[in-house]
């Protein structure tokens, strides 16, 4: 999803010429993609990248309908389960420079650190810690993952349509080495792009959260949803992500995503 | 225990000269932010207004009410992609004469009250391929335990407040490389000691008997390097840490001799491991010294971290064992050891993205000191926050928690970030 499973990240990758190709092999394509997990793969295919780079916005709408916004930078180098990212508040002032490290494992959790600069400390985020929302937002550190398809079993669960947009329904089930607070996601994939269109979270039988993704655009030839809504359907509250400055393949240096460059500002 | 007029006679240890200062404060905004204007500039402050009330006067301080204010200004350039650059400025003031009258600015943090202008950092960071090097006025934090860090030997406090200090930066180099499986770091500083409690001021508690001086006291502070070197393994499953450290304790011994900060070698370290339901955390040290008044002796803590929805629960014991018992001076400050022997819980609740509640609580284990603190925060728009506070102690008064029974107080605190 966007990358894989992942939650924040880009959506489906596909070139011009991609596309083209992928209308001229429309009927081998319905064959390939009638099967969950190829459905995913290709998605995650889509999404290939060396490198992201985006400023964020996010607005977090409590349940009387209060906005409070809070803004980050967010890097990523590697690709799929591989990948380190690094997300740094930049606002409001009072978090800026509070930093995450995000090290994705293709096996299993990612690891993952915080650094407080308030008090000069890092502090690893341990595996229990993954469902708490992630400052007061209505995303976890679980969602801010980046995860690979080889972490979930999937079934196709039928087709619907989101926004308009023709979608495969494929329900991916956390492989136990995967330690997830969700017992279950149904998600959509767009059949025109393979972009995400939306994720459902569930505990147990309970949806708990659910991930819109919406302003879709083709960019540096990714399908990219630059705006993502989650709903915390417990706390009846929202938190509305928004993408700006997107750019795949930056420059980025593998030294950047490390304990020593969270530190610095 | 230090009384507030106490001057150093070590003018080589007091950098401390208006021109001096300002020259430093010059180079660190103006040409940085010059810099920085071309470049990857980072600026982060606030302004932050507290009172303080005390139901109950102490013996050796009738105030009852402190207003305290302080403006801190940090600005962070990328120079280029292997150059950054930090500088820090801190300007205080305070109803309660816990603040230098003198406009000097400080860079060294050896006053005995808290400047009332001073660099809090100012350093360069370089960086190649794995190799940092930090150089200037930094901070450095070693240990992983919330609680008590044994290990953190380049992070001294300002005790002005005993319970609610604040880290104070130190000036050397520090370098680090990192390996793959962790980081390798070596330090080396110049010695910066932690501010004790003002004599005259309820946070200084004499031993019966012990008269407070009438004299200022001769401070010495050592003049060899503090150095250490420590590794940090922080990767799949846990974390952990092993360093050492030769130096001085930055915590002092008190005599009728004067003021001085013992020699110390430390070896330690710590661990976290990350389990299913919870973190478990644990810090130990041993401190050797040359000094043959001062005392030798084990400090760790084992604590147990669970964060579940929007609590964050924490509890341990910070212990103690003494392995040569050396000291014979009738007044020491070591809040390091004196919080040992100790249970202690912290219980914080996220309300929403901007309010909070916590709670923390110490009791020393012969159940002689105690202490309590409830905290209420909340955010207003982008730029506010209040903070509220009330904080219980109670306890015998040879206890190191109970001799600040009488110091139970209320906070209220207003912060204007920018």
């Amino acid at each position: 999803m966007s990358r894989q499973v992942g939650r924040i990240g880009q959506v489906g990758r596909v070139g011009r010429v991609a596309l083209v190709a992928f209308v001229l092999v429309v009927p081998s394509r319905k064959i390939v993609a009638q099967d969950a997990r190829q459905i995913v793969e290709e998605a995650q295919k889509r999404s290939d990248s060396q490198s992201q780079r985006y400023e964020g916005l996010l607005q977090v709408f409590d349940a009387k309908g209060k906005v409070s916004d809070k803004r980050w930078s967010f890097e990523r180098i590697g690709s799929y389960g591989q990948s380190k990212a690094v997300l740094r508040f930049t606002a409001p002032a009072e978090v800026k420079g509070v930093a995450l490290l995000i090290v994705n494992h293709p096996d299993r959790a990612s690891d993952q650190w915080m650094w407080t600069p308030a008090i000069e400390r890092d502090r690893r985020i341990a595996l229990q810690d993954r469902s708490t929302r992630f400052f007061g937002t209505d995303f976890s550190f679980e969602d801010l993952e980046e995860r690979d398809v080889n972490q979930y079993d999937y079934a196709l669960a039928g087709d619907d349509t989101v926004d308009g947009a023709a979608c495969w329904k494929v329900q991916s089930t956390p492989k136990q080495s995967k330690s997830s607070q969700y017992t279950k996601s149904i998600v959509w994939v767009r059949k025109d792009n393979f972009a995400f269109a939306r994720i459902e979270n569930y505990v147990k039988t309970d949806l708990v959260r659910r991930l819109a993704y919406s302003d879709i655009r083709n960019i540096q030839g990714i399908w990219t949803a630059r705006q993502m809504e989650m709903t915390d359907l417990r706390r009846n509250s929202r938190t509305r992500l928004t993408l700006d400055k997107l750019a795949y393949n930056v420059g980025l240096k593998d030294e950047e995503f490390t304990l020593q460059a969270i530190r610095r500002p | 225990m230090i009384p507030k007029s106490t001057k150093t006679r070590n003018a080589r240890n007091t950098r401390k000269t208006t021109l001096f200062g300002v020259f430093r404060v010059f180079v660190c905004f103006v040409v940085l932010q010059s810099v920085g204007s071309a470049q990857i500039f980072t600026q982060r402050g606030f302004l932050e207004g507290s009172l303080v009330g005390y139901p109950q006067e102490a013996p050796n301080d009738p105030t009852q009410l402190v207003g305290d204010f302080l403006a801190r200004d940090e600005v962070f350039v990328a120079a280029t992609p292997w150059l950054r650059l930090a500088a820090g400025l801190d300007f205080r003031a305070n109803s309660h004469d816990q603040v230098d009258d003198s406009w000097a600015v400080d860079f060294t943090d050896r006053t005995v009250r808290r400047p009332r202008l001073s660099i809090r950092r100012a350093a360069a960071t370089l960086t190649r391929g794995p190799f940092t090097l930090d150089a200037g006025k930094q901070f450095i934090r070693w240990g992983r335990a919330d609680i008590v860090t044994p290990t953190d030997r380049f992070a001294p406090r300002d005790f002005l407040n005993v319970f609610d200090n604040e880290l104070l930066g130190v000036t050397g180099v520090r370098a680090a490389f990192d390996t793959g499986a962790g980081t390798l770091e070596a330090v080396a500083t110049r010695f910066t000691p932690s501010r004790p409690p003002l004599v005259d001021q309820r946070w200084a508690v004499l031993p019966p008997g012990v008269p407070p001086p009438t004299a200022p006291l001769l401070r010495t502070y050592p003049d060899a390097p503090q150095v250490g070197v420590r590794f940090n393994h922080a990767g799949s499953g846990f974390d952990w840490s092993a360093s050492y450290f030769d130096g001085n304790n930055y915590l002092p011994n008190i005599d009728a001799a004067g003021i001085t900060f013992p020699p110390m070698k430390m070896i330690g370290g710590d661990a976290a491991m990350p389990t299913r339901w919870v973190t478990l955390k644990g810090e130990a040290a041993y401190f050797a010294s040359s000094s043959p008044t001062t005392d030798e002796y084990v400090l760790y803590v084992i604590q147990i971290e669970r964060q579940t929805g929007e609590w964050v629960l924490i509890g341990g014991y910070a212990g103690e064992v003494v392995t040569n018992q050396r000291s014979t001076a009738p007044v020491t400050f070591a809040p390091d050891r004196g919080l040992t022997r100790s249970i202690v819980g912290r219980v914080s609740y996220t309300v929403d993205v901007n309010q909070s509640f916590a709670f923390e609580a110490a009791v020393h284990q012969n159940g002689d000191g105690e202490y309590g603190k409830f905290e209420y925060s909340r955010a207003y728009g982008q730029h506010w926050r209040l903070t509220l506070s009330g904080v219980g102690m109670g306890g015998h008064g040879d206890d190191f928690i109970g001799q600040y029974h009488r110091n139970s107080h209320a906070v209220a605190l207003v912060r204007y970030s920018f």
